[in-house]
């Protein structure tokens, strides 16, 4: 069990250096920019794989997040941002007026549920 | 001002956005065909003699430079930044707005890059090590520079690369990079292997072993200050670069640089962070593994480059990658100044800002404290992106050079054109790979 990660690991690693990665598919889907409205949905624990999202710089971004139990979420602008979420379903807006990948993570349980591409 | 959380995230605010496509196929386009122009147009005997090679520094400033007091300032220059750096991370809040942070992951592991390439061996001259074990010699009436036993030549730099090692997989892997007690750890432990082995073995430990002295010095290779028996030279990085001592263990370190950086773009990108939330396996776990893998695919591909050629009785195949690793070394100043050189200014300034504050008290020691943040580049992020390829392009072209000048130098005469090829591809590799994780991350 231990060696097909092992494998993986050099195998991406050899692709990457040889340049050989570059015909992957694009993995995460954009939403439409013009939209501005990305939505989350946490079960418990779980949440959906991360995605990269492009967004306009100082454009008003829609975040709708259901889940089961209230939490936060850090936004990895400098400085950084919290926003908290209810129970159930709630609407945050969030601006970015600098240019970058801003990761957004959610804690307890850890973990980074969106990055936003900002530019 | 960040928010009061220690998380386990870095230091600074968002990355870079990844450079355009059509820029990064430009760069490894430009990379390929400077790779065959050289090995096609390039002068076949060596030009660079270390014995001969750079003409001496004006005669005020090498007697400035060589001057005791010059030496001494230098030493009290780096005492003080051990200091603070102990103030803050002994005294200080274990906040990201404790500016211990920034000095030990943005000062001292990219600050000295620059440094080092402009000014010369800037971590020899300031290093608090040699400064401690200078004046414990001095009480103990002994010869700094002599130990109780010589340094093993087999070792060469090979305790360098541990040392560096460790350093990025705190910096890079450990979950809790960004807390206090680690990075002093860290910090405490490094002092006390480096006092111990320069009681053990010298000074003439600190070249070989001490992480920070082979990195910074191996940087100041490229820069334009050199020494010829002593006396303060200026030569071309070429033709200083060419001086760097093959020793063992030079590879791994070349290995360790490159790898780290890259495996730095890789883990931010979105292919990897999916790859290791579907994985039923620890990402730490793997997170350890890919950084192992990146330092010893860069540092096996290196000496696969160098070695597969055709070699007569003078030559030993198994000394090849040493001999050849200096030639790296262009290639990952160029990726660690495009990987970088946003988060330095960015971030180094922060880390100024914060230095004012060590405490955590609100005070403002060194009237840094109200300064402005810098954000300049990141509005910028054509040029940035521009800046990012151009470093890489130029650092392929110097190694390019240089490992050519080697390889017309060590290889037997009917093996050295074609003996420089694979060294080639391996360039090629780690160049268009490393545009390849600017775009992609």
């Amino acid at each position: 069990m231990r060696r097909v990660p092992l494998v993986a690991t050099v195998l991406t690693t050899l692709l990457l250096l040889t340049g050989c990665g570059s015909d992957e598919p694009e993995v995460g889907t954009e939403l439409p920019p013009e939209s501005g409205r990305i939505e989350l949905t946490f079960e418990g624990a779980d949440a959906p794989p991360t995605e990269r999202v492009s967004v306009e710089l100082g454009e008003e971004v829609e975040l709708v997040i259901k889940s089961e139990e209230a939490g936060e979420l850090h936004v990895h602008t400098d400085p950084e941002q919290t926003l908290e979420y209810a129970a159930g379903t709630t609407t945050l807006t969030l601006t970015i007026d600098e240019p970058g990948v801003v990761d957004v993570e959610r804690h307890e349980p850890e973990a980074l549920v969106l990055q936003l591409e900002v530019g | 001002m960040r928010d009061a959380q220690p998380l386990a995230h870095g230091l600074g605010g968002p990355a870079d956005l990844p450079i355009p496509p059509e820029l990064a196929i430009a760069g490894a386009v430009a990379a390929l065909v400077i790779s065959f122009t050289v090995l096609a147009l390039a002068w076949r005997t060596s030009r660079y003699d270390a014995a001969t090679s750079g003409r001496l520094a004006p005669a005020g400033l090498a007697r400035l430079v060589d001057s005791a007091a010059y030496g001494a300032a230098l030493r009290v220059l780096g005492m003080l930044f051990l200091g603070w750096f102990v103030l803050a991370a002994v005294f200080g809040r274990d906040l990201l707005t404790n500016p211990a942070f920034g000095m030990f992951y943005v000062w001292w592991w990219v600050g000295l890059v620059p440094l080092s390439v402009l000014l010369g061996p800037v971590w020899k001259a300031i290093s608090p090590v040699r400064t401690v074990n200078t004046l414990f010699a001095r009480v103990s009436g002994s010869d700094p520079d002599r130990g109780l036993y010589t340094y093993p030549e087999r070792l060469g730099y090979w305790p360098a690369a541990v040392g560096l090692f460790a350093f990025v997989w705190i910096e890079l892997v450990y979950p809790f990079s960004t807390e206090l007690g680690p990075v002093r750890l860290w910090a405490a432990a490094y002092l006390a292997l480096m006092l111990l082995g320069g009681a053990l073995f010298g000074s003439a430990f600190y070249e070989k072993a001490d992480p920070f002295e082979v990195y910074s010095s191996l940087c100041a290779k490229l820069s334009v200050w050199g020494r010829r028996d002593g006396a303060l030279v200026v030569r071309s990085p070429l033709a200083n670069l060419d001086t760097v001592a093959p020793l063992p263990g030079l590879a791994a370190v070349v290995g360790v640089l490159f790898g780290s950086t890259a495996y730095d773009s890789f883990r931010d990108s979105l292919a990897w962070i999916r790859f290791t939330q579907e994985s039923t396996v620890s990402t730490f776990l793997l997170n350890n593994l890919a950084l192992l893998a990146f330092c010893a695919g860069v540092a096996v591909i290196l000496a696969i480059g160098s070695a597969a050629t055709g070699i007569d009785g003078g030559t030993r195949r198994s000394e090849l990658p040493a001999l050849f690793a200096h030639s790296v070394v262009p290639i990952i100043i160029g990726y660690i100044i495009a990987h970088y050189v946003n988060y330095l200014v960015e971030v180094g300034w922060d880390t100024l800002v914060l230095a004012s504050d060590p405490l955590g008290n609100g005070s403002n020691w060194l009237g840094t404290g109200d300064l402005d943040r810098i954000s300049w580049l990141s509005y910028r992020p054509t040029l940035l992106a521009w800046i990012k390829v151009a470093a890489v392009v130029i650092g392929h072209v110097v190694a390019v050079v240089a490992a050519h000048d080697r390889a017309v130098r060590v290889l037997p005469k009917q093996h050295q054109v074609t003996g420089q090829l694979p060294m080639l591809v391996a360039m090629v590799a780690f160049t268009v790979g490393g545009l390849y994780l600017l775009f992609a991350a």
